[in-house]
């Protein structure tokens, strides 16, 4: 076991990697990080950031942290990004689950809350005091004359798009618009709209053709040729 | 054996009684055997406008508490021999005195004797809805052009598509067509588009409703009055009919009259 060496070092274009052994025990590679000093001399006043590949190895929170700790004391660098190739399910149910896309068909009526985890599509209307909240974006085939909010829980690339927006009260993560007669971002014919939150900090309503250069990094298909 | 109709709105004063009051006798009058239902316990009205008042005896919480049968409980309308009677709802107690699983197994005993059970609803929708939405096959919204009435509607309508029975229809009541035009009240398409929900009827504001509920006699008895036909209509339609959407009357000047007043001048 001696022979192999647990810790390698690779130049790459995004800088120095620490490659960590990802089949000896751990106990094993913190002894390996301490006694060996892998990353090349250099002055300790010079900022040096690394990047640490984990492998196929799964660290707790705690382990990690004490790998971190090692590294950046026994190496004297930085560590910029660990990058790991296994995830837990659970942390992998969070990921589908914010990235997944639900439909509802049907009225959100009166007094009803519709929750939901990610994107939503609504075919239906959305009627005055009736509420939608999504993690992620909502898509409304039909009209919005409730209360919507969309990214909520920190999403605040998240857009509410509808055929007809006419909602009451608008909401992208936290910050809430109230769309009363004196709201200057109302149009006339809330056709065909999308609701985002702007660099300034307050919700923005425009044409939603407008919406690929708003939000490039919504779309999952580019091309069309 | 029959079917169960709720008559409900969420908002009060918007016609359910009168309605259940209507719809029922002319359910009657059709030779159906008809059994209304007031689950207005502590606030009992149809009994009233039916003109049943005094002959009642034993009300639903005396049936569902067991001090007496239904037999004894149900009033008749002598107006109708055997066809229509009414199971009024207790004045002294209040919603809480009967629960949903009480009132189920009594509209299903109702249910095999008469053809229509018509359940009129008690404004709201705590308990005393509850109540009357447990034995109910099918139900019928009343609403009002009022915006407080539709959105009370609206609300009506969501709870009642969690509930397993047929999805809800739409009687819009107190159709005024000379506020309709003006637009100062919602028009039937408008809220038929809001609620989208299909619509059984549109029934016009008419004085003679009032008159004829203070006098206990349902105005569907009236054949000439046009609240009447409204009615009339719509209970062709529960029986499965295709009735066309009455036309409103407006008053608007004739020919003549416009002649005559040219001449006036």
């Amino acid at each position: 076991m001696a022979t192999k060496q647990l810790v390698t070092i690779k130049g790459t274009k995004e800088g120095l990697v620490l490659k960590l052994d990802d089949q000896c025990g751990y106990e094993d590679l913190l002894e390996a990080l301490q006694s060996t000093k892998v990353v090349p001399q250099h002055k300790e006043a010079d900022h040096l950031d690394i990047q640490i590949h984990l492998g196929n190895r799964y660290c707790t929170h705690e382990k990690l942290k004490k790998l971190l700790s090692v590294v950046e004391e026994t190496q004297q660098v930085t560590v910029s990004k660990i990058k790991s190739d296994v995830l837990t399910v659970e942390e992998s149910n969070q990921r589908v689950l914010k990235h997944q896309s639900s439909t509802y068909i049907g009225i959100v009526r009166s007094g009803q809350v519709l929750k939901i985890e990610g994107d939503v599509v609504i075919i239906g209307d959305i009627n005055p005091n009736g509420k939608v909240e999504a993690t992620g974006s909502i898509y409304v085939l039909g009209r919005v004359k409730g209360v919507v909010q969309a990214g909520k829980g920190g999403n605040r690339e998240a857009v509410i798009i509808a055929s007809w927006l006419e909602a009451t009260h608008l909401m992208i993560d936290d910050v809430l618009e109230i769309m009363t007669n004196e709201t200057t971002i109302l149009s006339e014919r809330p056709e065909m709209e999308c609701a985002y939150l702007h660099d300034n900090g307050h919700i923005v309503i425009d044409r939603l053709q407008n919406l690929r250069s708003i939000r490039p990094n919504l779309a999952t298909i580019k091309g069309g040729s | 054996m029959g079917e169960a109709i709720v008559i409900t709105s969420g908002k009060g004063g918007v016609g359910k009684t009168t309605t259940s009051a209507n719809l029922g006798t002319a359910l009657a009058l059709q030779g159906k055997k008809v059994c209304l239902v007031d689950t207005d316990i502590g606030l009992r009205n149809l009994d009233v406008i039916l003109g049943l008042e005094n002959r009642i005896i034993y009300d639903l919480v005396d049936v569902v508490e067991g001090r007496c049968k239904v037999h004894q409980a149900l009033v008749k309308d002598k107006r109708f021999d055997e066809l229509l009677f009414l199971l009024p709802a207790a004045q002294t107690s209040d919603k809480t005195a009967v629960t949903p699983q009480q009132m189920k197994v009594l509209i299903e005993d109702l249910k095999e004797e008469f053809d229509f059970i018509l359940i009129d609803c008690p404004a709201g929708i705590e308990q005393g809805y509850k109540n009357a939405v447990a034995g109910a096959d099918r139900a019928i919204v009343v609403t009002t052009p009022e915006i407080s009435a539709v959105r009370d509607a609206d609300r009506i309508i969501g709870l009642l598509e969690q509930e397993s029975i047929e999805p809800p229809k739409l009687i819009i009541n107190r159709i005024r067509p000379d506020m309709m035009d003006r637009g100062e009240t919602l028009d039937v398409n408008e809220i038929t588009t809001h609620l989208s929900i299909e619509l059984l009827g549109i029934i016009p504001d008419d004085e003679h409703v009032i008159s004829s509920s203070n006098k206990g006699e349902p105005i569907v008895m009236d054949p000439t009055s046009i609240a009447s036909k409204a009615y009339r209509n719509i209970v062709r339609r529960v029986l499965g009919e295709s009735v066309p959407l009455m036309t409103l009357e407006r008053e608007k000047p004739s020919f003549f009259s416009k002649l005559k007043s040219m001449f006036k001048k």
